[in-house]
């Protein structure tokens, strides 16, 4: 083994802090202002020692009603979407790795290739017929919209994740008469949670956050949390610095929260679904 | 071989495909027959030819977005990989703390574009902002992103990359583990020193997933819309949009539906045209392995 020298500790150890401070102080400066009194937030003393307060988050609650039904709003749409694209792409995910045929295999193809086309492209025929069909400013249009961005993935992340399911268990449940979907429900279904998990973390993510879809097609009824943090950004009368960083903090702290509980199952569908797919 | 598939497979891939087919695959369809005609909200169609494509690629605006998207994605999406690649070799050296750094490191994954916007104009606020701040201490002027447009774009990308590290860093660094360590010892019985085996060894065995972490990049980077959107929403005097955002302002500010949609399509033809190489490889591999 070699011996580390100390140089090399020390640069390190550097490396770390500044690792660390990139990714990190950022997210912890949002955070620790949320707590600040207006007159902390630009001062210099007050960078890190400050009489923390709660007067943004009442102020939050007084003035911007607003950003509390968008958080509602968030949390049924990434609920919905979460649910609908995990199912569809059990149920695909499982196809293709159970079947292979050529049309299977170009409809592989296909999915993997419609996720090259850009979500704002697609905006330009939806807006009309949206508004047609009486969907715009639903949750029902943004959990379709942001299921259906999400299934190309899904689907092949959970190929991957049960192609490691013996097939042995399945052939088994049908030779005692199983159907497809009793084979799915009793024995994939169980054994592929890490997948569907992956999945999970990956729609979660992406439906708490996004901000191009809900801005076209919500006005007011089903807008979600990012965009009234983004009204909050373009107030007119200037910044309220304050108040800006409670509402970014409680949009981000919970799915902060959770990619930190879940990044095994990031990490895991990240790779499954970026590099095998 | 004979290909046969149970009613039941496609059954099981049908709402996928049905979504992802109807949702996605359609109106895209429908975006290039929109592109050939002259349209607008509640108008009716009439067609145009080409027209909409030679008004596009007439318009000052819309090279300023095409240049303006092309400096952006191509200084993210490497500067995202040089330090996705150091962060994932710094990792592989071994680091203290390594589960505790790997979730910080991940953390800006859960950031909403928003909220990022937050944090880094907060941060170079003119004047008072830590970054302005530590910028003047170097005797440097603050990054005036509202005022001037390559500081507007500077700041985009700097966001941009804050955002996306954590995804090319996570396929860079899976790779890299996955590099068998006989080989390092192999290496050093030969008497490689630590750069060649970075070259011979570690680099050749990365390329495949610097290749897929640069072309997702690529291809998500090129589609950019909200960074810009909430930090300069393409101001001042239209000097910082990018392609997303002249599709966005001609389609639903200007209400040139015809412009927007050739915009759209080429947008489209960029993305094909940035991935064909991976799907050509994918194409073969799909076809040769079940074929």
């Amino acid at each position: 083994m070699r011996k580390r020298s100390l140089p090399l500790t020390i640069l390190k150890l550097f490396g770390v802090l500044a690792i660390a401070a990139w990714s990190i102080l950022p997210i912890a400066l949002i955070v620790m202002s949320s707590f600040k009194s207006d007159r902390d937030i630009f001062s210099l003393t007050s960078r890190f020692s400050f009489t923390p307060t709660l007067a943004n988050y009442e102020l939050l609650w007084s003035r911007w009603g607003d950003f509390f039904h968008g958080l509602w709003n968030s949390f049924l749409v990434t609920s919905g979407a979460t649910v609908l694209a995990v199912a569809v792409s059990l149920l695909a995910g499982f196809a293709y790795s159970r079947h292979a045929s050529r049309g299977l295999q170009a409809s592989a193809f296909f999915l993997i290739f419609i996720r090259l086309i850009p979500p704002i492209v697609i905006t330009l025929p939806l807006f009309p017929v949206v508004n047609w069909l009486g969907l715009n400013d639903t949750h029902l249009i943004l959990i379709v919209l942001y299921a259906t961005f999400f299934v190309s993935l899904g689907t092949i992340v959970m190929r991957t994740f049960i192609d490691q399911i013996p097939r042995e268990l399945d052939e088994a449940a049908m030779i005692d008469g199983a159907s497809q979907f009793q084979i799915i429900r009793r024995v994939i279904f169980p054994l592929a949670a890490q997948g569907m998990l992956a999945v999970a973390v990956f729609v979660i993510v992406y439906a708490w956050n996004e901000f191009l879809f809900a801005f076209i097609f919500t006005t007011t009824k089903a807008k979600t949390a990012p965009l009234v943090v983004a009204e909050m950004i373009g107030a007119v009368e200037g910044v309220e610095w304050g108040v800006l960083f409670a509402a970014s903090a409680v949009q981000l702290l919970p799915v902060l929260a959770f990619v930190i509980l879940m990044q095994k199952h990031l990490v895991a569908g990240l790779t499954a679904g970026a590099v095998k797919g | 071989m004979a290909s046969r598939t149970p009613l039941s497979a496609l059954a099981l891939v049908s709402p996928v495909q049905l979504m992802v087919g109807g949702i996605i695959f359609l109106p895209a369809i429908y975006v290039f027959w929109l592109s050939l005609n002259q349209s607008s909200f509640g108008q009716a169609a009439s067609f145009v030819g080409l027209a909409n494509y030679a008004k596009v690629l007439g318009d000052p605006y819309f090279w300023r977005a095409l240049i303006n998207t092309v400096i952006v994605v191509a200084v993210v999406v490497h500067v995202e990989l040089l330090l996705g690649l150091l962060m994932a070799l710094f990792f592989a050296s071994g680091v203290p703390f390594r589960a505790l750094l790997l979730a910080i490191v991940l953390a800006p994954y859960a950031v909403s574009e928003v909220s990022a916007v937050v944090m880094w104009r907060y941060l170079f606020e003119p004047d008072v902002g830590m970054m302005s701040q530590a910028l003047a201490w170097f005797g440097l002027p603050p990054i005036e992103w509202a005022v001037k447009p390559s500081h507007g774009l500077f700041m985009v990308s700097l966001l941009s990359i804050w955002l996306h590290l954590p995804f090319s860093f996570i396929i860079i660094y899976a790779a890299r583990l996955s590099v068998p360590d006989e080989l390092y010892e192999a290496g050093a019985i030969d008497g490689a020193t630590r750069w060649i085996a970075f070259r011979r060894i570690t680099l050749p065995l990365l390329m495949p997933a610097l290749l897929i972490a640069a072309l997702f990049r690529y291809i998500f980077a090129f589609r950019l819309f909200s960074e810009v959107w909430l930090m300069t929403g393409g101001g001042p005097a239209r000097t910082t949009e990018v392609m997303a955002v002249y599709l966005y302002l001609e389609a639903f500010r200007y209400n040139s539906f015809g412009a927007a949609a050739a915009t759209g399509w080429l947008l489209v033809l960029a993305s094909l045209l940035l991935a064909l190489f991976y799907l050509r490889s994918l194409y073969r591999e799909m076809f040769r392995k079940h074929a």
